[in-house]
């Protein structure tokens, strides 16, 4: 071993972490080399000083435990991650699943397609207007929960409630009450009169204590124009749901969604890290103000406007997300309701465009049955071909049993 | 602490104990603080990184394995974060060159920190090396890791974890001297 493979091992002989054999070896060697030895008694002394240096810190703010318990508060709990143990199949199986999710997706994507058609198909028939709620879904964007909708006598309409929460303990009922929901609403209305039903949802609007944000009124142009009308309203969080009822009665409606995203997360960790900005920046005024080197003072003052410019950035992120879990935006789309419309004889250009079209779209059902026919194919071609292989295997042994016969 | 009893924290901080989360934090966390504060050398961030270290434990303390110590997987979340934010802010606040100059091998590193006594001095003279260097004297001396351990913390061979030990502790008897000089 040489002295620089001693020397190498030094530190860690002066720290206790070395082991057996090579203690041995150091020990050796600082036996005969008082050039090693020396080098020992400076690396003491270095570990010494080390020590003290570090000694000098202080005990651990508190608020670092305080910042990090907040922080582990919000949180979002570690997804389970289940994996298959697989052997020699493992990879068939592999590849065979995915086929049969290509096959699925495939069917799936032709049976949207049909139910697409269908719903065009009960549109263009005049089926569509009901006078009851069409459909009401609620989704919790963010940590990507569905909240269902529970209409039964002993929930409130409108009142989410997470699947399962009926079972869960009420320590995470608590903890799924403070979580701090940003909800955007959406309503569409059938109206019998746009301009009366505008201002009839504009006056609930504000006696909700909420705004118009947004209003784009297209008035007909010609008789057989329907009049429709989009607006987007703000109003308090905690009177959401009351005021999409009430816009409800203005007239009749035909879809209505809230969708929530959980931005607790989100705040939590701008308030920490706003917390610790204006520490650091507190800090760096406190070093501007002790003066020194020009140089020195630069960087101070460079590194202050890089703060500042972080803080105001962070604190109007944290305005806006506290905004909109105060305040629920709903966008309202109303269309005039004319059930008796007769639609005007098309001329002899509409009726060539409609056979253009027409004929446009025989051929892309044809293209997408010949499609649906080859997806088929392909999902069920194993079965054959097994069958095939089977059958051309058994005849082959039954051929050469002949002959040897 | 010893290490049976950290892996029991660590399982429960796995199952959302934050009473094992608050004990695991006492326990450790002012060895990560002043480890982390030595290779950045900013107090402010330093608080920030200990904070993320600990609540990146509580994130992964399901995904701890159990192949090397707790208190070794801890302090490599730490380097890791450290090493990270000075790659992001890339702030020297002392030149190495100023202080680097003049290396002179008459004083060794104890002579030199006791005699001037001046923690002022000893403070400028880590700053003068990098954070690698930094690091494996911290880790060395301060906290008693092995090679093995340190290798794990920062992710390299045994052998670098050595070389790096041996000119660290070069490295900073030149810049005490030049510091020295200075004064």
């Amino acid at each position: 071993m040489t002295k620089h493979d001693i020397a190498e091992l030094l530190p860690f002989y002066a720290n206790g972490t070395l082991d057996a054999a090579e203690r041995v070896r150091v020990e050796t060697e600082l036996a005969t080399c008082a050039e090693c030895s020396a080098e020992l008694r400076e690396l003491e002394g270095l570990g010494a000083s080390l020590k003290a240096h570090a000694a000098t810190a202080g005990p651990l703010p508190a608020r670092i435990l305080d910042d990090a318990l907040a922080r582990i508060s919000a949180a979002v709990p570690p997804v389970a991650v289940t994996k298959l143990r697989t052997e020699w199949w493992g990879g068939p199986a592999r590849y065979a699943t995915a086929a049969a999710l290509v096959v699925g997706f495939g069917a799936a994507a032709v049976a949207a397609y049909h139910a697409h058609e269908a719903d065009l198909t009960r549109t263009t028939n005049g089926s569509a207007a009901s006078d009851q709620v069409a459909s009401t879904t609620v989704f919790r964007a963010g940590q990507m929960h569905q909240i269902h909708i529970d209409k039964s006598a002993n929930n409130p309409v409108g009142a989410a409630v997470p699947p399962g929460s009926h079972d869960a303990p009420k320590s995470e009922t608590t903890a799924a009450k403070q979580h701090r929901l940003a909800k955007k609403a959406h309503i569409d209305l059938l109206v019998r009169d746009v301009e009366a039903s505008l201002k009839a949802v504009q006056s609930i609007v504000r006696g909700a204590g909420g705004e118009i944000v947004s209003l784009a009124d297209s008035s007909p142009r010609t008789a057989d124009a329907v009049h429709d009308a989009k607006l987007d309203v703000e109003v308090p969080a905690d009177r959401l749901e009351s005021t999409l009822d009430r816009i409800g009665t203005a007239g009749t409606v035909q879809n209505r969604a809230i969708e929530a995203e959980d931005v607790d997360a989100t705040i939590v960790d701008e308030e920490a890290r706003l917390r610790n900005l204006r520490r650091e920046e507190i800090d760096l005024r406190t070093l501007m103000d002790k003066g020194g080197k020009v140089t020195d003072i630069l960087t101070v003052q460079e590194n202050l406007s890089e703060v500042r410019g972080q803080i105001e950035q962070l604190e109007a992120q944290h305005k806006n997300d506290v905004h909109r879990v105060a305040t629920s935006t709903i966008s309202i789309q109303m269309a005039e309701d004319r059930p008796n419309l007769t639609p005007a004889k098309p001329g002899p250009t509409a009726r060539i465009d409609g056979a253009w079209h027409s004929g446009l779209n025989a051929l892309t059902d044809t293209v997408i049955s010949l499609l649906t026919t080859i997806a088929w194919c392909v999902a069920y071609a194993p079965i054959p071909l097994a069958l095939a292989g089977i059958t051309y295997a058994a005849i082959r042994l039954l051929r050469r049993r002949t002959a040897s016969a | 602490m010893n290490d049976p009893d950290d892996r029991t924290l660590l399982e429960r901080i796995a199952a959302r104990d934050r009473v094992a989360f608050e004990t695991f934090f006492r326990a450790h966390g002012p060895a990560v603080h002043r480890f982390v504060r030595d290779l950045v050398r900013d107090d402010g961030l330093a608080e920030e990184l200990t904070s993320d270290v600990m609540v990146e434990v509580w994130r992964s303390a399901g995904k701890y394995g159990g192949r090397s110590r707790a208190r070794t997987w801890v302090f490599g979340i730490a380097h890791h974060k450290a090493i990270d934010a000075l790659r992001k802010r890339r702030a020297t606040l002392v030149p190495l060159d100023d202080l680097l100059g003049a290396a002179s091998d008459a004083i060794g590193p104890e002579e030199a920190a006791l005699r001037a006594d001046d923690r002022q001095r000893l403070d400028e003279a880590l700053a003068a090396l990098s954070a690698d260097h930094r690091a494996v004297l911290e880790l060395t001396y301060v906290e008693g890791f092995s090679q093995k351990d340190i290798a794990e913390i920062v992710n390299c061979p045994v052998a670098t974890v050595k070389t790096r030990a041996f000119y660290a502790k070069q490295r900073l008897r030149d810049a005490l001297a030049t510091a020295e000089h200075r004064g």
